[in-house]
């Protein structure tokens, strides 16, 4: 059973990720945080008491269906919008997010910020800008299984689907992030 | 691209990912921070409660009190079902009795009749009777 520590251990450990991999889907920072913070309760409130080696699986899967759970209700809510407001079409640009326009840069310690630091940034900024682009599914796969370390069965658990589509979609994911960094002129 | 040249890619974007994980809007890490403390205080009651029973040396009693308990739990669940079958049976049996005395009468009131049973078969008869009834 885990403790309090190890709880909260745990998902200091995890939460970063999990809001990144919620931004990632919902594309909205104050809704990725608010989906990290339903999946911290829901795993709280329901399987705290389970050991802290259950924890990383049980945490996914319970991330991944909060994010449908939004979905769903994105779903619902946009159909009463469109019904009550003609206004509302054509202002939505959710599919032309781009993570650069949300860029933070790292903080310069003093004057020592050099441009290949900058370059170091923007290179990132567009890894995880061609992440975001990955078809959901494929994208869900590759980040469990690569970011969170979760093994082909606890993805495949996570993910609701078999071993083998797992390994499909991470394939694919990698062979795609290949192409579009080369297009890019990005090598790691 | 084989299998070894994409786990090396795949690791690769997840540094990336890691390093680009640590720059974040200065209010998101307060907010996880502030969801986690939240999510930690609606950790399962129950794990809270059982924790120091658990944790304590003298707990035969608790533990002897908390079999008895759900035994009285399997019996609280359990009586209403047995009551609910033993009053299935008896309706049964009884509405088999009362069906059982029903063709009795009427099988005694047939043999007791002077007409031979094959009248009762006949459409005729019955046509008859029902125009004499009128």
């Amino acid at each position: 059973m885990a403790t309090d520590k190890e709880l909260s251990d745990f998902l200091e450990e995890v939460e970063r990720r999990a809001f990144k991999q919620a931004l990632y889907a919902v594309r909205k920072q104050e809704s990725a945080l608010d989906v990290v913070q339903d999946a911290m309760m829901k795993l709280a409130a329901s399987y705290g008491d389970r050991p802290p080696a259950e924890l990383p699986l049980l945490f996914q899967r319970i991330l991944q269906n909060t994010i449908r759970d939004y979905f769903r209700r994105e779903k619902v809510r946009n159909v009463w919008v469109s019904l009550f407001s003609s206004h509302s079409r054509g202002d939505d640009n959710s599919e032309e997010f781009d993570l650069l326009d949300t860029y933070v840069p790292e903080e310069s310690s003093g004057a020592g910020s050099s441009a290949d630091k900058i370059e170091r940034a923007q290179t990132l900024a567009l890894i995880e800008a061609e992440v975001q682009k990955l078809p959901g599914r494929q994208r869900e796969a590759f980040l469990m299984r690569y970011w969170q370390e979760l093994d082909i069965a606890e993805t495949a658990i996570a993910m609701g689907c078999s071993e083998g589509s797992v390994k499909t979609h991470c394939s694919r994911a990698t062979h795609a992030l290949a192409h579009a960094l080369k297009a890019k002129g990005i090598s790691l | 691209m084989n299998h070894t040249e994409e786990l090396e890619f795949a690791y690769k974007i997840r540094r990336a990912l890691d390093q680009r994980s640590q720059v974040l809007d200065p209010a998101v890490p307060a907010r996880l921070a502030a969801a986690r403390q939240s999510a930690l205080s609606h950790k399962k009651e129950s794990v809270r409660a059982a924790a120091p029973v658990l944790a304590s040396g003298a707990h035969g009693a608790t533990s002897s009190f908390r079999l008895n308990r759900s035994w009285l739990q399997r019996l609280g669940i359990a009586a209403p079902i047995l009551a609910g079958l033993v009053l299935f049976v008896s309706l049964y049996q009884y509405e088999q009795q009362n069906h059982i005395n029903a063709i009795a009468d009427l099988d005694a009131a047939v043999l007791a009749d002077e007409l031979p049973l094959s009248a009762y078969a006949d459409h005729g008869f019955n046509a008859f009777l029902a125009k004499r009834g009128d």
